[in-house]
C-alpha cells in the first residue's frame, strides 16, 4: 500500500456528505448522554442488580444463622456456609464493580482496555458458579420446605441426615451451574475469545523496534 | 438559576470541543464502516464515548484531544469485535451519496485487507499523531518489544507463584 496515494486518496473525499455533514448541537445533544457501551460489553446494571440480590439474601442469612446459632439448630452449618459464600460473593461482585469503573474504561489506552475488558468477562464468567452454589443452598431449602409440605417422614429423614443434605446441595449446584453452562455462559465465553482473539491479533501485528 | 449555568459551563465546552473536533470521528469511520447504518451508529458511539472520557476525567485541552482519540480507537476496536462476533454481517461498501461511496470504494481498494492495527497507524498518520502519542494511545510500547525472550524469562524469575499471581491480581 502506498502511504502517498492512500493520502491523496483521503484528501479527495467530499467537504460535505450524507455521511460527514457538520454536526449540530441538538444531534449532540442526545448523543452525549447515551452509554457508548452495547450490552454485551456493559455489565455494571447486571452487576448493581446481583450485588442488590446478594445483600439481601445476606442480610436475611444473617438474621438466620445467628437464629440457628442461638439455639444450636439442625441448619446451623448449612446456614454458617451460606453466610461465608453470601460474603465471599458480595466481596467478589463489589470488587468487580469498582475494577470495571465503567466511567474511565474507554479513557484507557487500547491494548489496557482490551486487557481490562477480557479480565472483567472472565471474572464475570467465574462469578456464576458461585451463583450456582448460592441457588443449590435456595433449591435444596425449596427442596425441604416443600418435603415439609408433603411428607413430613420424608422430610424428618432429610433433616437428620447430613451426608443426604450435603450430596442433595452438591447435586443441585453442579446441576444448577450445568443448566448456565449451556444457556447464559456460552454468550460471554463467545464475546471474552472474540476480545482475546482479537488483542492476540493487535499484539501480534504490532510493529517491533 | 446559577447551579444550572455552573453545570452548563463544561458541558458547553466539551458540546463545542466535540462540534470543532467531529471530523476526526468521521475519519475513523472512514477507515471501519462499511455502510451507512454503522457509519451512523459508530459515529454516535463515539462522540458518547469521548463526552463520557472527558467528563470523568477533568482533563486539560490536550487531555481532551488524547480522551478524543482515545474514544475513536477503542469504539473503533469494539466495532470490528462485534462485527467478528456476527460471521454473516454484510460487509459490502453501500453508502447513501454516490460520491462518498466512490471515494471509499477507491480507498479501500487501495488500502486492501490491512489489519486493524495498522488501521489505526494509518488514522493517527492522517490526524498527524506525533510517535510519542502513539504509544500513549495504543498502549503498545515499541522500545518494550526488543528483546521479548530476555524480557519473558525475567519475568518468570521475578513471579515466583505466576499461575496465582495471575489468579489474583486482576489487572
Amino acid at each position: 500500500m502506498e502511504l502517498k496515494k492512500l493520502l491523496q486518496q483521503w484528501n479527495s473525499f467530499p467537504e460535505l456528505s450524507m455521511e460527514e455533514r457538520p454536526v449540530l448541537s441538538s444531534d449532540l445533544e442526545k448523543i452525549v448522554v447515551k452509554n457508548p457501551l452495547s450490552n454485551a460489553f456493559y455489565l455494571k446494571k447486571k452487576l448493581t442488580v446481583r450485588i442488590a440480590i446478594i445483600f439481601v439474601l445476606w442480610l436475611v442469612n444473617s438474621w438466620q444463622f445467628r437464629h440457628q446459632w442461638l439455639a444450636d439448630g439442625n441448619e446451623l452449618y448449612p446456614q454458617g456456609l451460606l453466610f461465608i459464600l453470601l460474603t465471599y460473593s458480595l466481596y467478589f461482585h463489589i470488587r468487580l464493580l469498582l475494577f470495571a469503573d465503567y466511567p474511565t474504561l474507554l479513557a484507557l489506552p487500547l491494548l489496557n482496555f482490551l486487557g481490562k475488558l477480557e479480565t472483567i468477562l472472565d471474572k464475570y464468567i467465574l462469578s456464576f458458579r458461585l451463583v450456582s452454589a448460592i441457588a443449590g443452598f435456595y433449591l435444596l431449602f425449596g427442596v425441604e420446605w416443600l418435603l415439609s409440605r408433603l411428607s413430613t417422614g420424608a422430610y424428618k429423614t432429610l433433616s437428620n441426615n447430613d451426608w443426604y443434605k450435603w450430596l442433595i446441595l452438591i447435586f443441585l449446584s453442579v446441576s444448577f451451574y450445568i443448566l448456565l453452562l449451556h444457556t447464559i455462559i456460552p454468550r460471554y465465553l463467545k464475546v471474552l475469545n472474540t476480545v482475546k482473539k482479537y488483542k492476540e491479533g493487535i499484539n501480534a501485528k504490532a510493529p517491533v523496534k | 438559576m446559577n447551579n444550572s449555568t455552573k453545570k452548563d459551563g463544561p458541558d458547553t465546552d466539551l458540546r463545542s470541543l466535540l462540534k470543532n473536533q467531529h471530523k476526526k470521528v468521521y475519519s475513523i469511520c472512514r477507515l471501519f464502516a462499511h455502510n451507512y447504518k454503522e457509519h451512523q451508529h459508530l459515529f454516535a458511539s463515539i462522540i458518547a464515548a469521548a463526552s463520557q472520557n472527558i467528563r470523568s476525567r477533568k482533563a486539560n485541552s490536550e487531555d481532551k484531544q488524547t480522551m478524543l482519540l482515545r474514544a475513536c480507537i477503542n469504539m473503533a476496536a469494539l466495532h470490528s469485535i462485534s462485527l467478528e462476533m456476527e460471521p454473516a454481517a454484510d460487509r459490502t461498501i453501500q453508502f447513501k451519496s454516490p460520491d462518498y461511496q466512490r471515494c471509499i470504494s477507491q480507498f479501500r481498494e487501495t488500502m486492501g485487507s490491512v489489519s486493524d492495527i495498522d488501521k489505526f497507524r494509518l488514522f493517527m498518520e492522517f490526524e498527524k499523531v506525533s510517535p510519542e502519542e502513539m504509544n500513549g494511545l495504543t498502549g503498545i510500547d515499541i522500545s518494550k518489544r526488543t528483546a521479548p525472550a530476555k524480557k519473558e524469562s525475567e519475568t518468570a524469575r521475578k513471579n515466583f507463584i505466576p499461575y496465582l499471581k495471575e489468579k489474583l491480581i486482576w489487572s
